[in-house]
């Protein structure tokens, strides 16, 4: 799977979370999922939780401390997809 | 280090912090627990009989429930002798830690200050300090709603997963469920309603999930706000739904 699909679907698994559509208009990897998304902090789990079952990853609790960005979420995913 | 001196400079004004509180909760808002007595006895019943690691998780519906359910659970010297009860904070920086003043307050009331939705990395540290004084046997607070409730009513699906990994990391932890409301009280404010008779009630739960990972503290985050939810319905078939709105600014 490439990174451009990763991405498309991480963004695709973060839309019904986001708050502001404005930003998810213009997401790149550089979009914070919480300041600039507005995805509720409490909600980034249920994500994250969706990462797992799309890509059939595992991603332990250490691991969500580091997604912050979009990209950051990307790049979790393609290190656990090997 | 740095906790162990913050403790140790929190109990040497205790003395003066605790009663200055209870001294503003009952005289300056007029504030009345009904039953405090029953309350008090069946906290210090907790505390004593308490094995493990004893997190305290509770509805947040004002800015100064942390200070409400310290004062409503025990009297202000109680805690001075016995002062690991009382209980570790993780309170919005914003709110309670942005000027030095409230630093110092923050400081001397047993407060790690958090940004919620803030960096990761440092929501992270301050939640695995707070997690590593629960293990040492200091009570600890936390809202597993993270803030205050907007509808006025537990709402579990907004229980943050933060809660059930610290309770995953702590062996053997129970959580005391604590639902404090005021008669008053329709939805969220700065602080009760002047005068506002509060309830408080009590209830024990040792969490447990079959799932791994992020799953499992999702689950047992969501064991605790269920809890709460039940103690609200409760509450609201004991007492009635609140008989008129409040809004206090602080």
């Amino acid at each position: 799977m490439t990174k451009s699909e990763i991405f498309d679907r991480v963004v695709k698994i973060l839309t019904p979370y986001v708050k502001n559509q404005e930003a998810l208009a213009s997401v790149s990897e550089k979009t914070h999922i919480l300041d600039e998304l507005k995805v509720n902090s409490a909600r980034l789990v249920d994500v994250v939780l969706e990462f797992e079952d799309a890509f059939d990853i595992e991603i332990a609790d250490e691991d969500v401390d580091s997604v912050e960005t979009v990209g950051n979420a990307v790049e979790l995913i393609e290190a656990k997809l090997g | 280090m740095a906790l162990a001196l913050q403790r140790t400079l929190a109990l040497a004004v205790s003395p003066l912090t605790t009663l200055a509180v209870a001294g503003l909760l009952r005289f300056w808002l007029r504030l009345r627990v009904e039953d405090r007595e029953a309350a008090r006895r069946s906290w210090r019943a907790i505390w004593r009989a308490r094995e493990g690691p004893l997190l305290v998780c509770a509805n947040h519906l004002t800015m100064i429930d942390s200070a409400l359910i310290a004062w409503a659970l025990a009297p202000p010297l109680w805690y001075v002798r016995h002062f690991s009860a009382l209980p570790w904070n993780v309170p919005e920086r914003t709110h309670f830690a942005s000027t030095l003043t409230q630093r110092v307050l923050a400081y001397l009331f047993k407060c790690l200050p958090i940004v919620r939705g803030g960096s990761r990395d440092e929501v992270a540290d301050t939640l695995a300090r707070f997690a590593f004084l629960v293990s040492r046997g200091e009570a600890g607070l936390i809202f597993p709603e993270g803030g205050r409730s907007r509808t006025g009513r537990v709402e579990v699906e907004n229980a943050a997963w933060g809660v059930g990994r610290i309770v995953k990391s702590l062996p053997g932890c129970r959580v005391l469920c604590v639902y404090l409301r005021g008669e008053r009280q329709h939805g969220y404010s700065g602080a009760p309603a002047r005068g506002d008779r509060l309830f408080v009630s009590l209830s024990t739960l040792e969490p447990k999930s079959d799932h791994a990972g992020l799953r499992g503290s999702r689950d047992v985050a969501r064991q605790i706000a269920a809890r709460l939810a039940e103690m609200e319905r409760e509450h609201f078939a004991k007492h009635g739904l609140p008989s008129a709105p409040a809004e206090v600014r602080i």
